[in-house]
């Protein structure tokens, strides 16, 4: 059909405009390829190493490891595979620690990426990421516990995917810690610490129920982790899952506003050629060829911007898995890991989308009489609605009433300008939200409330009176409403812990009650004054408490109750304790499990900062970007409507700078309006997501919003408005004084 | 007889207000002929052009056209109806500004089983040199031609003519005149020309005059003079 060629020719004149709409439904189409390809890369890598490394069910670490024949009984009562496993933490440096592990057989089977698999005495194979911070690699020989070893290779393990020091950690930073894997013998030679878990494999990937108990009557555990607990396991899963989110919301909402932004073009293009629409109808042309042509302009956008945003996605999916497998310790078992189903979905649902709208828009214009579309169109505008009519409508000068009325009778640009704005507001809020929540998590739970300098944690009770200003605790996991919950018996007058609630202290509180953190209060929705009920996960004996604060503690499901409560609960003697906060480094280190030490976690968190903020500000320039571009093409669209008004005050002697007042100006109100409501909308948003992953995570983001957040977020919406207004400014410049006369003849 | 209106009343709402456009208005338009339909605005000239091609409703009275009774024909039927014997020519010429002038008058050859040639077309009215201009390197008169050709391309039985002068000055106004002349005698095309150009009466070969809707006179010019010389109002 000749007709066609009018599509490539109108798409030429008016470029900018549906390059915005291209770009659009670029970005939309983008963002989903690129975050699915990279998730659904992440999620075929996990399952894949998952299964075919044996990912263990749990691990349990007791304070005498289990005999040979216990372990076989075990195994075949509950049909299991058990494997002992040996460690130690090796300092590389003085901020860096290497957790070397012995070779295993049975489960968490190691994967070497690269090299060999360390098989003779001085042999190690670390994980690449390790290597890679710490400028280690294959072949290099390198110092640990005064031993030298060899590199051979480059190892994953299957329960170190998320590689962080301990299970409280909430940041992986492979310039401080990593893995890595060795012969016994080296392990054996290695001057340390040498610890011992349990490792445990089935194929149901169910921890049995009496197991827990039954390995504690062996032997006292000092810890028992299932995978659904093991932070380094389960936060990969955390992450898939709430990205889910995420891939869907954000370029639905994108994807929503390309579309209202193609049907707003389409219909002005409509009406811009009523006529000749009017012209090919008198001449014989049938609906369905006209409907034919005009869907053109929907294929055109729709494929040019689908397939770019398909190549650009799957393009930006390389570095952000590579990014991903960065933060995730995962190895590409397979060259194509990601599901095909992803470049589908992104090319037919924006498409198919697209073409339902426009039809619907389409055959709305062609049920109009051809006779109608080649008359003028009905001044009906002249009409007065009611909201017109209202007494302080009229009052005012002519600018002020000629702005109103242009306001009130463009409702849906009004809306598209208003959506724009929110849009873009709540993206930029949420980088500045997560920006800030980064380091008021760090300054609140690790400088105000943990004010201790290590924590270090025996692998069995202790009663002997601590020494050097050291305060004891009794930490312990229970249950409350099925749910497991790390329970800390705290002295209420430490130095070391000082549960605050927007500046107050709550350690008197522990006498009245529990004190829990944030997490914990999001998960079981408690408040002050509500009562929970507590369940010790060894012996199901039961405590009712009641909460007498929620503390500002953002990372863990915690509760905290006085240090001797908690030892009457867990039937430990009075004055027992499994760990201590000091403010000393220890040296003592007979007996002791772990050493936590605070700085290093700070450390870990400021060395993360540089990827949070440049995140932060792609979701920025994202927001200005999507925000440039919508207002852009609205107030385009104003000027193009208003052109013959525009030349008609030209023509009568007003200055651009006055017509635009009148004209573009118009709709400054609604920006700043919708700018202000989008701002609380945002934090609610935030909160309420946060809430939602709490249960996965195990973390929340404080999500207030700051007056400079306002601020920032006011210069940077001003300032994508005043650029698109500037750039609309020029289109009006350009309506020629003829305009006027030639929609006269019209 | 190819065009056959008996009776034809229509009325228009504007407002609140009544129009009666056509007051059972009668005619027989010969085949082959040209008709000029004459009076002033308002006298519902174009509201007749219009039912009879097909583009608008009547209210009362019959109009068959070809065979074809119009009243009996449903939206889509009348689409077909337009597309096979009608061409339609405007005032404002409604040329499809993206297109070339060639492409333009393949916008109308697209219609036709069976289309004229677009070379014998072009040169016929005299746009040969100019088919890859754009309308708005045209003058009006050209976009008129381009327009004429494009409506005669699909070798339509009637032309159907809404002022096709009526923005032109008198010597471009009689070159398209005498192509409308140049397009009845050599096609064998009727074409219906509606203008308040009293002269143009003078080149058709049957002239009815409309006044408040009704046809008031209709007479048959036994000698209808050359376009050129027609007297310009």
């Amino acid at each position: 059909m000749i007709l066609r060629k009018t599509i490539p020719r109108t798409i030429k004149e008016k470029k900018f405009q549906y390059a915005g709409v291209i770009i659009l439904l670029m970005l939309a189409v983008m963002l989903y390829v690129s975050l699915s390809m990279a998730i659904t890369t992440l999620e075929e890598r996990n399952v894949a190493f998952k299964q075919d490394y044996k990912q263990e069910t749990f691990h349990w670490m007791s304070s005498q490891p289990l005999s040979g024949a216990e372990m076989s009984e075990l195994e075949k009562k509950y049909d299991l595979t058990l494997e002992e496993r040996s460690y130690q933490d090796i300092n590389t440096d003085d901020t860096t620690t290497l957790r070397l592990f012995n070779k295993t057989e049975e489960v968490n089977i190691p994967y070497i990426s690269e090299g060999e698999m360390p098989q003779q005495l001085g042999e190690v194979a670390i994980a690449k990421t390790f290597g890679d911070k710490n400028g280690i690699s294959i072949g290099d020989t390198i110092s640990i516990g005064g031993t030298e070893v060899m590199v051979t290779g480059y190892v994953f393990l299957p329960d170190y995917i998320y590689m962080i020091e301990q299970q409280t950690d909430l940041l992986s930073d492979p310039s401080q810690f990593g893995v890595g894997v060795t012969t016994s013998e080296t392990l054996e030679a290695v001057k340390g610490t040498e610890q011992h878990q349990t490792l445990g494999w089935n194929t149901s990937n169910e921890v049995p129920d009496e197991l827990r108990s039954e390995v504690n009557n062996r032997s006292t555990l000092l810890q028992f982790v299932g995978h659904d607990d093991n932070a380094r396991i389960e936060f990969v899963e955390s992450e898939i899952e709430g990205a889910g989110s995420l891939i869907t919301t954000l370029p639905l909402i994108i994807l929503a506003l390309s579309l209202a932004m193609v049907l707003l073009l389409l219909k002005r293009r409509l009406e811009l050629q009523r006529k000749e629409i009017g012209t090919l109808m008198a001449l014989g042309y049938r609906k369905s060829e006209l409907r034919r042509n005009y869907l053109g302009y929907a294929y055109v956008i729709g494929l040019t911007g689908t397939i770019l945003g398909i190549i650009v996605g799957a393009a930006l999916s390389l570095p952000l898995s590579d990014l991903y497998a960065n933060y995730f310790n995962l190895p590409a078992l397979s060259r194509f890991d990601f599901d095909p189903m992803v470049l589908v979905i992104g090319f037919i649902i924006p498409l198919v989308l697209l073409l339902i709208l426009t039809t619907f828009v389409i055959n709305r214009r062609l049920k109009t009489e051809p006779l109608t579309l080649l008359r003028p169109k009905e001044i009906s505008s002249g009409k007065k609605s009611w909201f017109e009519k209202l007494p302080w409508f009229n009052k005012g000068g002519f600018i002020r009433r000629f702005r109103l009325r242009l306001l009130v009778r463009s409702k849906a640009r009004s809306f598209y300008i208003f959506l724009g704005v929110m849009f873009s507001t709540v993206l930029l809020v949420f980088g500045l939200i997560t920006f800030n929540s980064m380091d008021r998590l760090v300054e609140t739970t690790y400088e105000d409330i943990q004010t201790y300098d290590y924590a270090v944690h025996y692998s069995s009770l202790q009663t002997d009176p601590t020494s050097g200003g050291g305060s004891p605790y009794t930490m312990a996991e229970v249950k409350v409403e099925g749910e497991k919950v790390s329970l800390y018996g705290v002295e209420p007058d430490t130095d070391f812990l000082k549960l605050i609630s927007d500046g107050e202290l709550l350690n008197e509180r522990l006498n009245d009650g529990a004190v829990v953190s944030r997490p914990f209060a999001a998960i079981h929705g408690v408040k002050d004054g509500d009562s929970i009920t507590l369940t010790n996960s060894f012996n199901d004996d039961e405590k009712k408490v009641e909460i007498a604060g929620v503390a500002d503690v953002f990372i863990g499901s915690s509760l905290y109750l006085p240090h001797e409560e908690v030892n009457a609960f867990l039937s430990y003697p009075e004055d027992a304790y499994t760990s201590v906060w000091q403010d000393e480094k220890p040296t003592q280190t007979d007996n002791v499990f772990l050493i936590e030490d605070k700085q290093k976690v700070i450390d870990s968190f400021e060395s993360t900062s540089g990827a949070t903020r440049n995140s932060v500000i792609g979701m920025s320039v994202f927001a200005v970007l999507i925000g440039v571009i919508v207002l852009t093409l609205l107030t385009n669209l104003i000027v193009e409507e208003n052109s013959p008004s525009i030349s008609l005050f030209k023509v009568m002697g007003y200055h651009d700078k006055e017509v635009s007042k009148l004209v573009l100006s118009v709709y400054t109100p609604i920006v700043f309006v919708s700018y202000f409501i989008s701002i609380p909308l945002a934090s609610v948003v935030l909160e309420q997501s946060m809430n939602s992953l709490v249960q996965q995570t195990g973390f929340i983001f404080p999500t207030d919003v700051a007056w400079w957040m306002v601020v920032i977020g006011f210069v940077v919406i001003g300032l994508t408005y005043w650029m698109s207004l500037a750039l609309s400014k020029r289109k009006l410049k350009n309506v020629s004084l003829e305009e006027a006369l030639k929609k006269q003849q019209d | 007889m190819s065009i056959l209106v008996q009776d034809v009343s229509k009325v228009y709402q504007s407002g609140e207000v009544q129009i009666l456009a056509l007051r059972k208005a009668s005619l027989e338009v010969p085949d082959h002929k040209v008709v000029a339909i004459l009076g002033p605005s308002g006298s519902g000239k174009s509201t007749l052009l219009n039912v009879i091609g097909g583009i608008d409703r009547y209210d009362l009275g019959s109009i068959t056209v070809a065979g074809e009774t119009l009243e009996a024909l449903k939206d889509s039927q009348l689409t077909e109806f337009r597309r096979k014997h009608a061409g339609f020519i405007f005032q404002q010429y409604n040329l499809i500004p993206t297109l070339t002038v060639e492409e333009n008058v393949e916008v109308g050859r697209e219609l036709s089983q069976n289309p004229l040639d677009m070379k014998e077309m072009l040169m016929k009215v005299g746009m040969w040199d100019k088919k890859d201009k754009f309308p708005s390197q045209l003058s009006g008169g050209e976009q008129q031609r381009v327009a004429i050709a494009r409506a005669l391309i699909k070798n339509p039985e009637f032309l159907l003519c809404d002022e096709p002068t009526g923005a032109l000055d008198e010597e471009t106004g009689k070159k398209i005149l005498k192509l409308l002349q140049f397009v009845n005698k050599t096609y064998g095309t009727t074409v219906l020309i509606i203008t308040h150009n009293q002269g143009i009466g003078e080149m058709a070969h049957k002239v009815i005059r409309m006044s408040s809707g009704e046809i008031v006179e209709a007479y048959e010019n036994e000698n209808p003079i050359a376009p050129e010389k027609v007297t310009w109002a």
